[in-house]
């Protein structure tokens, strides 16, 4: 019991990491109308490209720059020369990205080879909170996380584009009617979505062994926190990813991992039967 | 064809199936012993395939949680052999069972929601049954039949005889029959009017429902059925490899089925076999010079999905078909002249 604190303050920091990558998926969700299952492996490669970046230059913090700039620049291509020329079939678009998944997987698997890796923490600074030395690693990660979730929100809210974005989530023909360039928002969108993955899995890098199928466990977490905050809802898809981890963490303190992540499976299916709409979205009456 | 009644025996279906019977039964002249087993795979994981073509391709709902009934007939095998020493046909019916009755909670949640939240459910059930499994607190529902061995070559009554799986060409005469006969009950219950319910359904929900249809039930059902048909798939697998994993369930193994099915054709029933033999047979001679051949088969889920989305297998045959009624127009037009 003792490490309860710990544990909590663990979950939140995983957390905010997750909320990071799903309003990423949530966000392609909300625009292209389709769920992204190579989500996971987006974020799986920024972790990869992390390690291979510390392999090659021996240096950690540049990753934060080059990392999300390579997804960015992937997402756009990856929209137009894949996803765009079947953007009509929800279904197929899903199957698409299934097949990206095994792209990068077994890419991944080709080049970095399969064994976990691990990434030495870049700070390497502890201090002792509850009785434990607690690594800064963890509060600075969480800081980057916050950070980058506030300002995907004040571009959403305070940039052309962002309004732009938020135009043809809400009425797509008006929008374009409008003489918004639906196009080139939906490589940015994806493009953006695929970035924040990929920033996830730099943050996290350190905080977990790095292999190719690191993104198979988070993709689950990421499908609970859009279907508990609400699919397409981006404040409440973060606001989950947060809750769900921290009581993952408050279980954890007195049952094992694999009871905690039961316990949320079972809470998203209620939520999914009663309130398949999400907990934070209001029905309009 | 609207009108007519329900032909459960029409001539495509007998001239399908005699064309099949007769590769069943030229194979073994052409096949050596370990190529008949890599048939008879082809043929197992060619049904689990058409498991997912059921649902996806006839029902509309991408689901990732074939591999969960796969599985569970591996679980429901295992069980009866181990616990309860029943013989292959009981072990068999014990896999359909477990297989079946599993279905009927998931399927009833499942089909609930629609689209996109369906994806996340087959998915969500996926990791939640591995995640029971694997973790040591539920040991009375694993048990040892999750991840094992047979450590004994399985018999098989057939009337008075007893057949052993230890020779190659029962094991592929027997896979075939099995896979033969769940293949013609998919062709009855597609070719139903449950199964043109469903079509119906798939194409455009609110106009089924208006026509009275009960859209949740239906879907319910061939979710069911559907399970059924991936159950046996996992009973023949463990019947033939002798041996289950844990890895079974999970739900990137159910993408083995949804590339087969989509690269072979979703919609018909010929197709998710045509693309599972050739998945198997290139990743076989594939993985001799290239590990991750997986990618491959990424980038051909990309360009079908692209170019071809009824699939490979659907579309060379309607090519073939337009192929040769030109030409049959070609020469009908050249003898008037």
């Amino acid at each position: 019991m003792e490490l309860l604190p710990v544990l909590v303050l663990n979950g939140l920091v995983w957390g905010l990491i997750v909320a990071l990558i799903a309003l990423g998926l949530s966000i392609i969700f909300g625009l292209l109308d389709f769920i992204n299952v190579a989500h996971g492996d987006f974020f799986m490669l920024g972790a990869v490209l992390a390690w291979m970046l510390i392999d090659t230059t021996g240096n950690f913090w540049i990753a934060f720059a080059i990392v999300p700039a390579i997804g960015l620049l992937a997402g756009g291509l990856i929209e137009r020369g894949v996803l765009r020329p079947i953007e009509n079939s929800a279904s197929l678009s899903i199957v698409a990205s299934f097949g990206l998944s095994l792209i990068l997987q077994e890419g991944v698997r080709a080049t970095y080879g399969a064994t976990p890796k691990r990434i030495l923490d870049p700070i390497g600074v502890t201090f002792p909170v509850f009785g434990l030395q607690y690594e800064v690693y963890r509060l600075f990660a969480a800081a980057v996380s916050i950070i980058a979730i506030a300002g995907f929100f004040l571009f959403l809210h305070r940039t052309k584009l962002g309004t732009w974005m938020r135009a043809v989530r809400q009425d797509r023909e008006t929008a374009i009617a409008l003489g918004v360039p639906s196009d080139r928002i939906f490589m940015v969108t994806f493009g953006l979505g695929m970035a924040m993955a990929m920033l996830g899995g730099v943050v996290a890098a350190p905080l977990t062994s790095v292999e190719f199928r690191l993104g198979l466990d988070v993709l689950p977490l990421c499908f609970i926190a859009v279907i508990i905050g609400g699919l397409g809802n981006l404040p409440g898809t973060a606001a989950a990813a947060v809750l769900l981890s921290v009581m993952e963490g408050f279980i954890t303190s007195f049952a094992e991992p694999t009871t905690a992540r039961i316990i949320s499976l079972i809470f998203m299916s209620v939520v999914l039967l009663a309130r398949p709409q999400g907990l934070f979205t209001r029905v309009p009456a | 064809m609207i009108g007519r009644r329900w032909q459960p025996f029409d001539k495509q279906a007998w001239r399908g199936a005699l064309v099949l019977a007769a590769c069943a039964l030229l194979a073994p002249l052409l096949l050596v012993d370990y190529q008949l087993i890599f048939a008879a795979e082809i043929l197992i994981w060619g049904l689990f395939a058409l498991s997912f073509a059921l649902v996806y391709g006839f029902g509309g709902m991408l689901s990732f949680a074939q591999a969960l009934f796969f599985g569970a007939g591996c679980y429901g095998f295992n069980v009866a052999t181990f616990k309860y020493s029943l013989g292959t046909w009981g072990a068999i019916a014990s896999g359909l069972a477990a297989a079946v009755l599993f279905a009927i909670p998931a399927g009833f949640i499942a089909t609930r929601v629609r689209q996109h939240h369906f994806l996340i459910v087959t998915v969500i059930l996926s990791v939640l049954v591995s995640a029971v499994l694997a973790s040591g607190h539920w040991r009375w529902i694993a048990g040892p039949y999750v991840t094992r061995s047979l450590a004994f070559v399985p018999e098989v009554a057939l009337g008075p005889w007893r057949f052993s799986f230890g020779s190659e060409l029962f094991s592929f005469y027997f896979t075939a029959g099995v896979v033969g006969l769940a293949v013609w009950l998919a062709s009855l219950v597609t070719s139903s009017p449950f199964g043109k319910a469903l079509r119906a359904i798939r194409d455009n929900e609110d106009r089924a429902a208006l026509i009275g249809l009960d859209v949740n039930f239906l879907r319910w059902m061939m979710f069911v059925f559907a399970a059924a048909i991936a159950g046996i798939s996992g009973t023949l697998y463990v019947l033939l490899a002798r041996y289950s994993n844990l890895e079974f369930f999970d739900w990137t193994y159910s993408g083995k089925a949804v590339v087969a099915t989509i690269v072979g054709g979703a919609s018909s029933l010929a197709g998710p076999f045509a693309g599972m033999a050739f998945y198997l047979l290139s990743s076989e001679y594939l993985s001799r010079y290239f590990q991750q051949f997986a990618i491959l088969f990424g980038l051909l889920l990309l360009i079908v999905v692209r170019f071809a989305p009824d699939g490979l297998y659907v579309t060379a045959a309607r090519l073939a078909r337009e192929a040769f009624a030109r030409l049959a127009a070609g020469a009908s037009a050249g003898e008037r002249r």
